[in-house]
């Protein structure tokens, strides 16, 4: 078989023979999750070259001291972009591929709950990413770090358009992330085989389901925070302005309020996939199972907990600090929990050190390091003392690469062969796993001494100091051993994809259902499942002697298995409630004393009460709607339909009215704080009520036509559900705007 | 006066606090007998002793510190209802099912609401300034306390939510009361103002709060709000991991008990593929 065969013979497995005529739009239009899941691999591994390369730039001109390379401007860049692409566009959208292949496949399941919405999410972002990028040939990119701290990112300290582009391409990736999230946890609820219960989830699977939560309570409270950057830039809004009364600190607070669970939306995958592999290559179940799965929990709910550990040297005061100290500290618990388990799952298992074997090995030592390295930093003193060195850069690129990419790489090693059909190749495996290991620890591991010599982060050059040179000389040499590494790598999965050997179904003698099926598996994704007792129906299903204990089934939740759309517009609203939360709170802070110029009172309290009863009105009317939906009466059903959309587009026009009235006035969004956060936080409101009722006339127009004529009308149930939402949320609003002040 | 002298002299016995303690046991006996579970109870007395007695209740009521106040008010709310619902007998019902304690719903706003509603500033001052509001007060939180408890530590299995229902329940409770917590600690404006000027300095605390722990009103208030934000929400936390612990090890309706027993040696074995 000469090269140009096997070529084709590859091409053959990305496509089937019905899309060879329109190849062009086989991948672009596709809403299978195998596709979606390697799609985001690939973008990922994209824009992994881009920040890759930055990364180089970096260290070639922290390579000597006082070097010219780059420029202080050009420095600063290039740590921004490689900061915000490593973490939104290469480690978010890889782990988000691996989930997505994986995931629907080990639970059982022929794609995801909703694949439009998964193609949405992957195709955001490129979307988002080029955003991000054109900064380059717009004004410049971002110079502010990839946490933008206020005031350096308001207007007068960065007035060009890069951090414009920053928020808007970050606003787009959360949204992404947010319907990836929504669409994980709909999957595990909906979509699950029959016999595969809640307690039977491989821990895999419902690591990755906890991690949805994480991603959905998170990433609105950082789109809170882009739109009121964004507010502050281009409408002048005064919320991060120190002399508009506004609060830099408050920046901070939301931004590590998400972006301290963002790392364990990172680490969680990263976790998952050692859980993973770890036990199928010591051949033994996973010690603890139990302790694993709940300890995700506890990790999920501490994470959100804990921001203020970052602002330690922001001047809080010794109380807050002292307390987000004790709290911090707590977090290593059920982290070490894990730590434990894996080791001891090795403990007496019959070890065989494959690749990505090794990739997790090298990830949970590297791990152990850059997780101390965490516990001191979360010991405020300490902290003081490290903070912007690069002791602090060592620790979180031991999380971030020792872990996370250690194990992206072994998650890829491991998942090749059902991916594509073919097996990567050990040998060169071996190669990349030891060239990366050494070139990450000679980069790093220098890096906190470097940092408790006080080398601070951030800064594009440094003094000839003693020992600076050779320690940076050394970091710069191991970051070339990584892009060897990585080459290597790269060069491995497309030598593999065309002349790899054929894997199988089940290379690796694994447990978990994705191994039932053939390698790729086809587009349903399974012909027929093993029955499923445990978690590990293919050992029961090739030892029937002696299978694993039966995991009983826990009641009725356990099988819970909720309406699709119900499900997903209900956590479609969870992670809403997050996004109004930040904005309610932030309008609490800065209104909680009065501002010099109008305020809460000057407000028309009683024309808005008449409209708002109307939406209200709105509220009882779509749930008459529905109740003529089910009992068949589609006359009704439309006339309280129609009576909804009026009541809600009368209070959209009240709110238009008044909008007018205070522009009549002169109070625009950039007058004082309180009308930067009445126009957010009432703007925002309005937007949901316009996104209702457009859903409200889509129903409508389905209820019109001619297939629905006199059937039943699925879509009604979540678009009411949605519609209630946005009048609770107006609860809260119009307690809080216009009545708070009355008693104030 | 010194700290140490504070400590010692600051206990205050009050009569209703000691008999309601004895009716309470007294009733227990009568109603259950001695048995292991009394424990629980006596935990309950003792924390309800220590809150209203003890040298934090002069702090709380005297109108000294918000601080020692929110303290009394979680370990009344969440620390004595839930040590009392645990010293009940395992067959003990809380009779026909009413809607309104056995709604997770209520429960739930219950136990929130008894967060919120008492910081309101009227509720929170008039609890020190006037004792019968502060009696109030302290009845109301364990009586819903108990009720949000309810949901999480009823005594029959059948009463109490899903273990997934429950850390959703207990995990929501738990942000809600954060965002109180949050807001009280940086807010610019005083919360319960009558913490910030004690009006009469009956107990002649003033100089030892300020100068010997120097803690000002400020400095109270924030600890107040990280009191309710981070310790109370470990408690949340502490109860969910009891949660999961049950929904991992509890076999409700184990359908097929008998495989279970069977193969019970094997996951540990090392498999010999």
């Amino acid at each position: 078989m000469n090269g140009d065969t096997t070529i084709t013979g590859t091409i053959a497995h990305l496509l089937t023979p019905a899309e060879r005529r329109h190849w062009r739009l086989a991948w672009l239009s596709t809403v299978d999750h195998k596709r979606i899941g390697i799609l985001y691999m690939v973008i990922g591994l994209a824009f992994f070259v881009i920040a890759g390369i930055e990364a180089l730039l970096i260290r070639l001109q922290l390579m000597v001291p006082n070097n010219t390379l780059l420029g202080p401007d050009t420095y600063n860049w290039m740590f921004t972009m490689h900061g915000t692409t490593m973490i939104f566009l290469v480690a978010m959208p890889v782990l988000f591929g691996i989930m997505n292949y994986v995931l629907p496949l080990q639970i059982g399941a022929r794609d995801m709950a909703f694949p439009r919405l998964n193609a949405l999410g992957v195709w955001l972002v490129p979307f988002g990413g080029i955003l991000l990028h054109f900064s380059f040939l717009a004004s410049g990119p971002p110079a502010v770090g990839w946490f933008a701290y206020t005031p350096l990112s308001e207007t007068p300290y960065s007035s060009q358009s890069g951090v414009d582009y920053w928020a808007i391409s970050l606003l787009v990736l959360g949204i992404g992330s947010v319907s990836a999230g929504i669409n994980f946890i709909v999957t595990v609820l909906t979509q699950r085989a029959p016999g595969m219960t809640l307690r039977r989830l491989p821990l895999f699977s419902w690591m990755i389901f906890m991690n949805a939560f994480l991603v959905i309570l998170a990433l609105p409270i950082l789109n809170a925070a882009l739109v009121m950057l964004l507010i502050d830039r281009l409408l002048d809004g005064r919320f991060f302005l120190p002399f508009g009364g506004g609060s830099p600190i408050m920046w901070q607070h939301i931004f590590w309020a998400f972006g301290h669970p963002e790392v364990y939306i990172v680490a969680i995958p990263a976790f998952a996939i050692l859980s993973e592999i770890i036990p199928v290559f010591s051949r033994k179940p996973i010690f603890g199972h139990e302790f694993v799965a709940a300890s995700t929990v506890v990790i999920v709910i501490l994470s959100l907990l804990v921001w203020a550990h970052h602002m330690f040297t922001v001047g809080l005061g010794h109380t807050v600090d002292l307390f987000f100290v004790a709290a911090s500290v707590l977090i290593a618990v059920p982290t070490g929990v894990k730590l434990f388990n894996w080791s001891a799952t090795m403990v007496g298992g019959r070890v065989r050190f494959t690749t990505p074997m090794l990739f997790c090995l090298g990830a949970l030592l590297q791990f152990l390091l850059g997780g101390l390295t965490g516990v001191s930093h979360a010991m405020a003193p300490l902290d003081w003392q490290t903070k912007n060195s690069y002791y602090l850069v060592a620790h979180f690129h031991n999380v971030f690469v020792g872990l996370i990419v250690f194990a992206i790489l072994g998650g890829i090693y491991y998942w090749f062969p059902k991916m594509s059909g073919r097996m990567m190749s050990e040998r060169i495996g071996k190669w990349v796993f030891w060239l990366m290991t050494i070139g990450f620890n000679l980069t790093f591991m220098i890096q906190h001494v470097l940092g408790l010599a006080g080398m601070p982060r951030r800064t594009y050059t440094y003094p000839d100091l003693p020992g600076w040179g050779w320690m940076n000389m050394v970091s710069t040499i191991g970051a070339f051993f990584m892009t060897a590494a990585s080459i290597l790598f790269v060069w491995d999965l497309v030598r593999s994809l065309i002349r790899g050997k054929p894997a199988g179904d089940n290379p690796w003698n694994a447990w978990t259902l994705e191994w039932a099926t053939t390698s790729p598996p086809p587009h349903e994704n399974f012909d027929a499942l093993p029955p499923i007792r445990s978690r590990r129906p293919l050992w029961d299903y090739a030892n029937p002697d002696r299978p694993d204990p039966v995991v009983p089934v826990g009641g009725a939740i356990d099988t819970f298995r909720p309406e699709k759309n119900a499900a997903g517009v209900i956590t479609f609203i969870i992670s809403e409630a997050g996004f109004f939360g930040v904005l309610i709170l932030a309008y609490l802070f800065y209104n909680a004393t009065p501002q010099s110029g109008p305020g809460g009172r000057e407000l028309d309290v009683w024309k808005t009460a008449i409209f708002s009863v109307c939406l209200f009105a709105s509220s009882f009317t779509i749930w008459r709607s529905e109740i003529a939906e089910r009992t068949g009466n589609h006359g009704k059903m439309k006339a309280w339909l129609v009576a909804t959309i009026l009541l809600g587009g009368i209070f959209i026009a009240g709110q238009g009215l008044e909008y007018w009235t205070l522009f009549q006035h002169g109070v625009t969004v950039g007058l004082n704080l309180f009308a930067t956060t009445f126009f957010t936080l009432t703007g925002f409101h309005g937007l949901h009520v316009c996104a209702g009722l457009i859903a409200l006339m889509i129903v409508l127009g389905v209820a019109f036509s001619r297939a629905f004529k006199r059937g039943p009308l699925p879509a009604l149930g979540p678009v009411a559900l949605y519609w209630h939402f946005v009048d609770v949320v107006w609860v809260f609003v119009f307690s809080i705007v216009y009545l708070w002040p009355l008693i104030q | 006066m010194t700290t140490q002298q504070f400590l010692t002299s600051a206990w205050t016995w009050n009569f209703a606090v000691l008999v309601s303690t004895g009716i309470a046991l007294a009733a227990y006996i009568r109603a259950f007998g001695m048995n292991r579970r009394i424990g629980y109870l006596l935990g309950a007395l003792i924390v309800f002793l220590f809150t209203l007695s003890s040298p934090i209740n002069a702090l709380a009521a005297g109108g000294y510190l918000f601080s020692a106040h929110m303290l009394q008010h979680i370990l009344l709310l969440l620390i004595v209802p839930a040590l009392l619902l645990m010293s009940l007998s395992r067959s003990f019902s809380f009779g026909p099912r009413r809607w309104l304690i056995s709604n997770p719903f209520v429960g739930w706003i219950c136990g929130v609401g008894a967060m919120w509603l008492w910081h309101a500033r009227p509720l929170c001052n008039a609890a020190v300034s006037s004792k019968l509001v502060n009696a109030a007060q302290i009845s109301s939180l364990l009586l819903l306390g108990a009720i949000f408890w309810r949901q999480i530590l009823a005594p029959r299995e059948e009463e109490r939510l899903s273990p997934p229902g429950a850390v959703l329940y207990l995990f929501s409770a738990c942000v809600a009361c954060s965002i109180l917590g949050i807001l009280i600690t940086f807010s610019p404006v005083s919360v319960c103002p009558i913490y910030a000027q004690p009006a009469a300095d009956q107990q002649g605390l003033f100089n030892l709060i300020q100068s010997s722990w120097g803690i000002t009103p400020e400095k109270d208030q924030q600890i107040g709000g990280l009191l309710m934000w981070v310790p109370m929400c470990l408690i949340y936390l502490a109860a969910i991991i009891a949660q999961l612990a049950r929904w991992f090890t509890h076999p409700v309706g184990a359908a097929v008990a008998g495989v279970h027993s069977q193969h019970l040696g094997s996951p540990s074995a090392t498999d010999q593929v």
